[in-house]
């Protein structure tokens, strides 16, 4: 039953990406569309909180392995796909000109958006390194094509960027899964060696040089993908000129989910190399993430431009807790990626009315929000508020958390130095949430229309979310939690 | 594995580097393909069926991927001067200069074949450095298929080769890229009215 079920959460989507090409009219292919996103997202949802309840030491399958961790990231891209679903529609009735003929056009996004969504929710399932690789690059064209759907120069230039970085970056991430199936081969030589138990239980036995050879190229070839810096330069650009509901799903959910593998890589292979190697690696990329990130948070810039460069923050702060490896930083990654979820992809939301109503906060800094239209200023609001990490957001508390889990790991310097960054970034969004909310606003109070309606009450489900996550993080900051996330693989 | 292959890999990679046009270039990575396929079903008998997979999924990728691509260069037939790329022997200098860096860099890392390590991280910083030192959007693409050449140059070398669904997976996944990329290369010339992927630099901060 179990098996079925989880064969269920990438097939179903799957199956959405043809149906959703079978209607002749736009009505029906968003009703078509709001189906399949509903089944695909109960199924999900099902699947992960079987995994919570029952994930303790792992579900463990053919193919899958579900411990409480991939439950918790199966759960945020089942919400985050469901959400970029619903407000699919919206952005597509006011799209205009796209990459594909005007006929197919909505039948090609839905079709791309359900093969995106599918690979993802398998992704956080999969239990074979090599699996994994495959699944990731076959993120790559769907949403290469999602991220370009405009069809405009920018929006060209920003897939193409994406596509060639990324396809490189994986080449060099296979490279380093090719020399560990290699120094793994005296272990069976089959696909089952690149499974992570495998994987885990053989890997003490590499040669040292052999291990540290192959994480180090698996993490680089990985970190193309995250968008860690250095290698983050497709990231602001696909972020910015994607659709918003794309932009939501590829921050809050393809990041990390494929920093989820790295995770499991760091876990795995980690031990095989000496003076803790992998961790330090982490929080490498954690600092230069950060250190990048931090100065863009400081100047004025389009709205999703803003959250793209935010993407870049908190996947440098949720390097920094993988990297600190401690229960309570574990504890504080696991809220943490689910406030930003929740949170970047409300902002992202709020770009569709800001877009309609101001076409030229594409390229310019929202200001006013709140004398033009309460509902998406709210949205904004919220939004910009908890990715600063202002109390009481989820993100205050992870952040904390993480900060705590690196002195107990006893990595004083990092967590002097992030809790600078961070408290920079903080001054750099909360500025940014000033101007944004209360700056001098430009042109008329926005009409109340259905794009502004829903905006609003993603707002009301979405701030729920986050104050359930709140009440979480206080909940869950014990060590035992923490310490039981990942167990499904070791 | 024969040195013939692997230098043929190598100097192939090499030419794709140098060569003006771009149907030259597919057709080199075509050979290139072509050529692992057949050295992959020669082996099969010696060894394991994987590789037989290996050789047949070499050979259907040597035929249909570059004839995607034939058919994105007739569509933009039309192909102005590239005035920001280098000059033939400065690109070559530059390739070559990197791929022995990069390949003095990286240690042994276990095949039995010392000689097929070192083509294959050549074959695969190549192909990184083609998109590096190429700015029509085409040469980018067959860069993916150079680099994915050199990996599999070096899954040839395993006693058994890939595992199969690792090697099905992977060539679905190319079918993929390649097709985006070809798409993608399209409609930037018919934005453009040129494959420059260095007037695609809009997006600063």
């Amino acid at each position: 039953m179990t098996d079925l079920l989880l064969i269920a959460v990438p097939a179903v989507p799957l199956v959405g990406a043809l149906l959703v090409r079978l209607p002749r009219t736009p009505g029906g292919a968003d009703r078509m569309n709001r189906f399949g996103a509903s089944i695909s997202a109960a199924v999900a949802l099902t699947a992960s909180v079987l995994g919570i309840v029952h994930g303790a030491q792992g579900l463990q399958g053919s193919w899958f392995v579900l411990d409480r961790a991939g439950a918790c990231f199966l759960a945020v891209i089942a919400v985050i796909g469901w959400c970029s679903a619903i407000v699919s529609p919206t952005y597509l009735a006011s799209a205009g000109k796209s990459l594909f003929t005007a006929r197919r056009a909505r039948a090609w996004y839905y079709t791309a958006f359900y093969l995106f969504w599918a690979a993802l929710l398998a992704l956080a399932l999969v239990k074979n390194l090599g699996v994994a690789w495959l699944l990731i690059e076959a993120t790559t064209g769907a949403s290469a094509l999602l991220v370009a759907y405009s069809g405009r120069r920018n929006a060209l230039e920003a897939g193409w960027k994406y596509l060639v970085l990324t396809t490189f970056g994986l080449a060099v991430a296979l490279l380093g899964i090719l020399i560990l199936f290699v120094g793994l081969a005296p272990h069976g030589g089959t696909l089952a060696t690149l499974d992570w138990q495998s994987i885990a239980r053989h890997a003490r036995g590499l040669p040292h040089q052999t291990a540290l050879f192959a994480l180090i190229l698996i993490l680089v070839g990985l970190a193309t993908k995250i968008g860690w810096a250095p290698v983050h330069n497709w990231l602001p650009d696909a972020h910015s000129e994607a659709p918003p509901p794309v932009s939501a799903l590829l921050s809050a959910a393809l990041l990390p989910t494929v920093m989820l593998i790295a995770w499991r890589v760091v876990l795995t292979l980690g031990v095989a190399v000496p003076h803790h190697l992998a961790d330090h690696l982490m929080l490498a990329f954690g600092l230069a993430s950060l250190a990048i990130a931090v100065p863009f948070l400081w100047r004025p810039m389009a709205w999703k431009r803003l959250l793209a460069y935010s993407s870049l923050e908190h996947m440098g702060i949720l390097a920094l807790g993988i990297g600190f490896a401690s229960p309570l930083a574990t504890v504080g990654v696991i809220i943490h990626l689910a406030g930003h979820a929740l949170a970047k992809s409300l902002g992202f939301y709020t770009a569709i009315p800001m877009l309609r109503h101001d076409p030229a906060s594409a390229h310019r800094a929202p200001r006013g929000l709140a004398r033009l239209s309460t509902p998406v200023a709210a949205g904004a609001g919220i939004s910009l508020a908890t990715l600063s990490g202002l109390p009481p957001s989820p993100l205050f508390f992870s952040e904390l958390l993480i900060l705590l889990g690196g002195i107990a790991a006893h990595q004083i310097a990092v967590v002097s130095i992030a809790a600078v960054l961070m408290a920079l970034g903080f001054l750099g969004l909360a500025h940014a949430l000033i101007e944004t909310l209360a700056g001098e606003s430009r042109g008329h109070r926005w009409r109340s229309g259905r794009t502004v309606r829903l905006t609003g009450r993603l707002t009301v489900g979405l701030t729920l979310g986050l104050l359930a996550l709140s009440v979480g993080a206080y909940l869950l900051a014990d060590s035992h939690a923490g310490a039981s996330l990942m167990r499904g693989i070791a | 594995m024969t040195g013939a292959v692997t230098w043929g890999l190598v100097i192939s990679s090499l030419a794709v580097i140098v060569v003006r046009r771009r149907s030259l270039a597919i057709l080199l990575v075509a050979a290139q393909s072509l050529g692992l396929g057949l050295y992959a079903l020669t082996q099969e008998s010696h060894t394991s069926t994987a590789l037989a997979v290996t050789g047949t999924v070499l050979i259907a990728k040597a035929l249909v991927l570059p004839a995607l691509l034939l058919l994105t260069v007739r569509r933009a037939r039309k192909e102005r001067l590239i005035a920001t790329e280098l000059p033939a022997l400065g690109r070559l200098a530059i390739a070559v200069a990197a791929a022995l860096a990069i390949e003095q860099l990286i240690p042994r890392f276990g095949l039995t074949a010392g000689g097929v390590e070192h083509a294959a991280i050549a074959v695969l910083a190549l192909g990184i450095l083609t998109a590096v030192v190429r700015r029509a959007v085409l040469f980018q693409a067959l860069g993916f298929l150079i680099a994915e050449n050199g990996i599999y140059l070096a899954g040839l070398s395993l006693p058994g080769g890939l595992p199969v669904f690792i090697e099905l997976g992977l060539v679905f996944d190319l079918v993929v890229i390649v097709s985006v990329a070809a798409a993608f290369a399209a409609k930037i010339h018919e934005q453009l009215g040129s494959g420059d992927s260095s007037l695609l630099e809009a997006l600063r901060d």
